[in-house]
């Protein structure tokens, strides 16, 4: 594109920008780069207030374990080395397993890099290490008993069931809602159409808590007020994963439908009319001729979905029993348990557990986020 | 990096296991599925460790529970069998009369339990107690004879003593508490003014702390802050235990089950350096009050649940836990030693200290305190304004309760 | 579209808004004019407490509240009208901040505390969030496309974290010496102490949401630059049109829409801003609106809801965000009816 060209810019300009896009960087990753090396140390390192003593972590390296110079060089070596075959590697598994789906083969190649990584890592403690001198030497000290706390002795598992019971529920339901919404929306000439976009605006601003005050006293006596319809079957709502997916959907409604929307209607609506012509009715125009060609914008729908679904502190910390949390309002759990400074590192390492599938969702779908909203997904 | 600790987290991530490792043997080999809800410091944590060995049983242990054991236990089913609770949390269990009596269950399982152990509310045994609980003062022994000061026994003494320990700059800042907004600064609140001799009802459950000494109270409380960490409205128990650990304060007056913390080595700095003494005087008692803990069981759960969470309780509050975690708590079980860790308790409880004045107006009392008291250390307000608005806050609430 | 088709789309969801955000909200206002009060009776009560050395027993009268046969506690019912509105308003402050024109009296109050630190924290957020995501966006657009999807990756990082997260990791980044209030203090040689002021909590509040939200308008604006017609620019070009000019004559009206749609999320999510009060524990110097409603939601120490405050706090916030809104909405509905949208 010449008109931002960067080889046309005057030098003070193009020093600038890069300046300031490598200081964004740093601030944009420095706090969660941060929390997962803090994570991996004991708590007199992590809660140093010494940078330095917080990065290597003497007391963790004397008591628990490390990693060598040698092997950080090695494995940032393999990256570089990873990262710039990588589309070749990508065809050669293409060609090889005679499999195309992009999202699919991302993953793999990821779950491969790991992979390699941790082995490198392996190979270098167990052999190379001794015979390395003073870059055999380890000086990062870590430790994984955090994160085997959070997991094993936390029920921590089970936060991570709910979360992914009630992040695919919202995800599956206000998609399938919205999408039929937010076709018919684009397609109808009326204000009638116009009308429910605004309430939808509307609904999108309420503050979360003004709807739970709504559910919550409802939630609470829910057998007695619906024992009528189901009997003795009337179940309590409250504590239920399943009920909050239904709040959540209902808060995640509006900006689904307003995203399908403007995204339909970037799709020429001759399409479906030229199948209709044909003789094909609405839904089978919908089926035939829509379906195939809305993926960018219901993947980028479907992550703000899930992102709010995922993300959600406040409804499910009030609808919720502490037993049977999601994993992020259980974070808060974990710190009002923190009696010794353990405690608060084992906290530390959910908040890094709970970021990893976020972390690597969009890594995988960081394209289709880009090409969706580009396909028309924002034009408001 | 260790393959088998590699292979471990990702194994976790698949498998759930709810009971973790402790060394305890447990003779009665439960069969139900148990679980609890409890605060969360270590004598907590060393009690239900000594239950999950029995079996079947889960914990979880949080230092908010008393705003969740209400609903958790109203709930029928219960989602709770066993809920761990103290003088000041118990009241509206009993209130919604969704804890069980216990008498025939201690007739039958209880035999090693003391007297002393047995809460009785209306005649009847409501909960078993298992440790008492009060803020005292520590003090760092070495700094306080360096400089010559003799153990402080009045608030004016402490003041003194932050004053010189100031002077010296020995430490960060002289002195620590958990004077956190919300729950823990209205008790510090509440150990002031019981300690000054205060009392907070009228009649017909009027507030009654407008006073001369509600007035005094406050101000000490602002005088300490003078010597705290600024940042002592986020600072709670851990926060302040931790302070301690890390040489960052010279004394505060801390829960009593904090004490056995400052002398682990695995997270102390300041192993040995601790004294335990009574908290200060106020005007006319300790600015303290007593609590005990102890564990109830739910109502809405069958009779069958009922009896093996009993006896899984006995198992945990028996005399080999004690045995193994003598000095994590002031324990009222058998076999208990009290050591160098619990005479800070004992000698507040000596000198005169009151139980905390529980009940249903008190909780609103206390919740009124912690979210008003801070703006009086902020300076948002004076004493008297203060005082007048937590009365405000106190009837609201009462109010819309039906209380008043 | 016939009706009946439009109807088969869309119905699901209208039902489903209606059902499960109207009706809640219709109850959150009738619940706002009612109190659900115990029946309270004072009784004695004999009770043994462990005490340090032996049980210590007392007599004393208590205020209970009644059970019902099947032994739940009873409540009555009863009409407050405005009561509950009074209580978080506090009319007779209202009025005297009025007659003296002292309005900083008010924030006495803890709904215009909560109202003012709402407001205003939308309203700085707001223009830092735009301009700093579109200088990402222009910036990032300029780059070598190799580097494009490493920087983009980075960049979105602040956006998808979890907001609780979010905050508690700039929460470890400053609290008692953390690691950067360490370099502060070693760099202006002063304790700093970023938990004990008002000012500095809310300036940390506002500088995590920007380094939260920008990467959201930043991914949406470089979509957006994405779409420009470059013959139009190279024409520009051609005219001897400047950088500056091509910004201001061409780009930024290309973005208009999205500069507006940005601007309407951020003003609703900000106004809920919620998550960083927990994770800062600001609740003594700083509260939002929302964390107002939460704080009434939440059972306190005696196991009490206060529902009614809640859902007057609750209808209040609506009609503070309806006003905030009004111009956008408005702005929307008037690009409408000139058939822009």
């Amino acid at each position: 594109m010449s008109f931002l060209d960067a080889s046309n810019q005057p030098f003070a300009l193009k020093a600038f920008s890069t300046l300031f896009i490598l200081v964004w960087c740093v601030i944009a990753c420095f706090p969660l780069l941060w929390i997962t090396i803090m994570s991996l140390k004991l708590p007199l390192d992590a809660f140093d207030s010494n940078f330095f003593n917080v990065l290597v972590g003497p007391v963790t390296l004397q008591l628990k374990n490390g990693v060598s110079v040698a092997s950080i060089l090695a494995i940032s070596l393999f990256s570089m080395y990873f990262y710039s075959r990588r589309q070749r590697l990508r065809n050669y598994l293409r060609a090889s397993i005679g499999y195309s789906e992009d999202v699919t083969l991302f993953l793999f190649i990821l779950l491969l890099y790991i992979f390699c990584c941790i082995s490198i890592s392996i190979i270098f403690s167990k052999f190379f290490d001794a015979y390395l001198g003073l870059f055999g030497a380890k000086i990062f000290g870590f430790t994984l008993d955090h994160y085997h706390a959070v997991w094993t002795e936390r029920g921590f598992s089970l936060f991570f069931k709910n979360s992914l019971i009630v992040t695919s529920g919202v995800v599956i339901i206000s998609l399938s809602l919205g999408t039929l919404a937010g076709y018919g929306l684009a397609r109808k000439e009326s204000s009638i159409a116009f009308w429910i976009l605004i309430i939808a605006l509307i609904f999108r601003a309420l503050p979360h808590s003004v709807l739970v005050a709504g559910y919550l006293p409802f939630f609470m006596k829910s057998n007695a007020i619906l024992s009528p319809i189901f009997g003795e079957f009337a179940p309590i709502l409250y504590g239920q994963p399943l009920a909050v997916i239904l709040v959540l959907v209902a808060i995640n409604q509006p900006f689904t439908i307003w995203l399908m929307r403007s995204f339909f209607q970037n799709i020429p609506k001759e399409l479906d009319e030229a199948a209709r012509i044909d003789g094909c009715s609405h839904f089978q125009a919908f089926r035939k001729i829509i379906i195939p060609v809305m993926w960018p914008g219901v993947i980028t729908t479907g992550l703000f979905s899930f992102m709010l679904g995922y993300n959600d502190y406040l409804v499910c910390s009030l609808l919720l029993d502490g037993q049977n949390q999601t994993m992020v309002p259980s974070i808060t759990g974990l710190f009002n348990r923190d009696t010794s400074t353990t405690d608060e590192i084992v906290a530390i390492a959910a908040a890094v557990s709970i970021t990893a599938p976020l972390f690597f969702i969009v890594l995988i779908f960081q394209k289709q986020i880009v090409s969706g909203l580009t396909a028309g997904a924002v034009k408001g | 990096m260790k393959l088998k600790s590699i292979i471990a987290i990702l194994t976790a991530t698949f498998i759930s296991t709810s009971v973790w490792g402790g060394h305890h043997a447990c003779d009665y080999k439960n069969k139900e599925e148990l679980t609890m809800l409890s605060n969360s410091y270590d004598a907590w944590k060393a009690v239900t460790n000594a239950m999950a060995s029995c079996g079947n049983f889960t914990a979880t242990l949080d230092k908010d529970f008393q705003q969740k054991h209400s609903d958790a236990l109203a709930a029928n089913p219960s989602l709770y069998d066993i809920v761990g609770i103290s003088n000041g949390s118990i009241t509206p269990l009993i209130n919604a009369g969704t804890v069980r009596p216990l008498d025939d269950l201690v007739k039958k399982y209880g035999s090693q339990l003391l007297p002393n152990q047995l809460i009785k509310i209306d005649g009847k045994i409501m909960a078993i107690a298992m440790s008492v609980n009060n803020q005292h003062m520590m003090y760092r022994e070495d700094i306080f004879s360096k400089l010559g000061i003799s153990e402080p026994k009045t608030w004016s003494d402490v003041l003194s003593a932050a004053e010189k320990i100031k002077a010296s700059g020995m430490v960060e800042y002289p002195y620590g508490g958990a004077f956190k907004s919300g729950w823990n600064i209205a008790e510090e609140f509440v150990n002031m003014y019981l300690g000054n001799g205060g009392s907070f009802f009228g009649s017909g459950n009027a507030p009654a702390i407008n006073n001369a000494m509600g007035v005094k109270s406050l101000e000490t409380l602002k005088k300490l802050t003078a010597y705290m960490d600024p940042e002592y409205l986020a600072s709670d128990s851990t926060y302040a235990q931790k302070q301690m650990q890390q040489e960052k304060i010279a004394m505060g007056v801390l829960w009593a089950t904090r004490a056995a913390a400052m002398d682990n080595a695995e997270e102390s700095k300041v192993v040995g350096k601790i004294k335990m003494v009574s908290a200060p005087m106020g005007d006319a008692r300790p600015a303290s009050s007593l609590w005990w803990d102890g564990i109830a069981i739910a109502k809405n759960i069958s009779d069958a649940e009922a009896e093996a969470a009993f006896q899984v309780i006995m198992e945990g509050i028996d005399k080999e836990m004690v045995k193994a975690n003598n000095d994590k708590a002031v324990w009222l079980i058998d076999g208990y030693k009290a050591g160098k860790s619990a005479m800070g308790a004992k000698m507040t409880a000596d000198n005169g200290a009151v139980p905390y004045p529980s009940g249903t107006r008190m909780g609103a009392m206390h919740g009124a305190l912690g979210t008003v008291v801070p703006d009086f250390l902020t300076g948002k307000k004076s004493a008297k304004e203060t005082l007048a608005a937590i009365e405000d806050a106190y009837i609201a609430k009462a109010k819309e309760q039906g209380l008043m | 579209m016939k009706n009946r088709d439009f109807i088969f789309f869309v119905g699901p969801s209208l039902v489903a808004m209606f059902v499960c955000i109207a009706i809640p909200l219709m109850f959150v206002l009738e619940q706002s004019f009612f109190v659900n009060k115990k029946v309270y009776k004072e009784v004695e009560v004999e009770s043994c407490v462990a005490g340090f050395t032996g049980q210590i027993c007392s007599v004393e009268m208590q205020t209970k509240p009644q059970l019902d046969e099947k032994g739940e506690i009873i409540t009555q019912k009863e009409f407050v009208g405005l009561e509950s509105y009074e209580r978080l308003i506090n009319f007779d402050a209202v009025k005297k901040a009025f007659w003296q024109q002292n309005f900083l009296e008010l924030e006495n109050v803890k709904f215009f505390s909560a109202l003012r630190f709402t407001v205003t924290f939308c309203l700085i957020t707001l223009p830092f969030v735009i301009i700093l995501g579109l200088v990402i966006a222009l910036t990032v657009n300029n780059l070598l496309s190799s580097l494009k999807g490493p920087i983009i990756f980075v960049s979105l990082l602040p956006f998808i974290i979890t907001p609780i997260i979010g905050a508690l990791s700039i929460r470890w980044l400053f609290v008692g010496d953390g690691i950067i209030t360490a370099f502060l203090e070693w760099l202006t040689n002063s304790n700093i102490s970023m938990f004990s002021n008002s000012w500095t909590l809310e300036l940390m509040m506002i500088l995590y949401r920007i380094w939260h939200v920008c990467p959201f308008a930043f991914i949406v604006f470089y979509a957006g630059l994405q779409t420009i017609n470059k013959e139009m620019l190279e024409s520009a070009i051609v005219d001897g049109a400047n950088r500056y000019h091509r910004l201001r004559f061409i780009i930024i009206p290309h973005l208009m829409p999205l500069i507006v749609f940005v601007s309407l999320i951020h003003l609703m999510d900000s106004y809920r801003v919620f998550e960083e009060i927990i994770a800062f524990s600001s609740d003594a110097y700083v509260i939002s609106l929302q964390w107002l409603t939460y704080d009434f939601l939440r059972l306190d120490d005696t196991g009490n809801r206060y529902i009614s405050s809640a859902s007057a706090s609750s209808i209040l916030t609506m009609i503070g965000i309806s006003i905030l809104l009004y111009p956008l909405i408005k702005k929307t509905w008037n690009d409408y009816r000139e058939g822009k949208l």
